[in-house]
């Protein structure tokens, strides 16, 4: 699974040097994660999709995310990408499984 | 996998995903393991990590044969900060679905000093032959 390319532009694109707002958020998030989709579906693999897109503002507090899966190791994987400004973080997680 | 089975390619209406159960499941563990619990950045990782696992073993026992299964626990700190989650799927809507749930936590320590919790779990189910 290397769209670790794809996630990081499609996170770039929609929010890159923007400030945290919180009006815009939701936007934000809903762009990220149909973007990483329609570039993934554009690829034409066999493969079901599931993109998760975490934006917090910068406050000191702590955040952490797991996750656990039941599949099959070797046609189906996962891909998780951690980006950053000055106002905000965000995480967008990728997981394809294989039809 | 038994032979009789492999030549379903969609699940019967009794053995599709049901997201009620599923919910209850997630609803069950969380509420156990996180009340009173407080943020502590050293043990998040790990109760994160073992969350996640209890939860995929709890609804892969509550016998949906032949369905995949992706579970996401997010665990922040509450101090005020502003947190969206969102996702998107590309599956087949016949078939696959998923089910969340959203723990918010307080807790008051001696002198007033509070440190809140707030988790939201989701669990995906994909269709597999």
């Amino acid at each position: 699974m290397d769209d670790y390319q794809t996630e990081e532009e499609s996170i770039e694109a929609v929010i890159g040097g923007n400030a945290y707002q919180h009006s815009r958020v939701n936007h934000w998030t809903t762009s990220v994660v149909e973007q990483c989709l329609s570039q993934l579906s554009k690829l034409g693999k066999p493969f079901k999709y599931i993109v998760t897109c975490i934006i917090m503002q910068k406050n000191g507090a702590g955040l952490q995310t797991a996750s656990a899966c039941f599949w099959d190791n070797n046609t189906d994987g996962s891909c998780a990408v951690r980006w950053e400004n000055k106002s905000m973080y965000c995480i967008a997680s990728v997981f394809g499984l294989a039809i | 996998m038994e032979g009789s089975d492999t030549y379903l390619i969609r699940p019967n209406h009794q053995h599709k995903f049901k997201p009620a159960v599923v919910k209850e499941c997630i609803r069950e563990i969380v509420r156990e393991r996180l009340s009173g619990m407080r943020y502590d950045p050293e043990e998040v990782p790990e109760l994160s990590r073992s969350l996640a696992d209890c939860i995929k073993d709890k609804v892969k026992n509550a016998g949906f044969d032949r369905y995949k299964l992706v579970v996401q626990v997010v665990i922040g700190e509450q101090r005020g900060q502003g947190v969206k989650v969102s996702s998107r799927c590309l599956w087949d809507a016949d078939t696959d679905n998923y089910a969340e749930d959203v723990f918010m936590n307080l807790v008051l320590r001696c002198g007033g000093f509070r440190k809140l919790l707030l988790l939201r779990t989701t669990g995906w189910m994909i269709f597999f032959r």
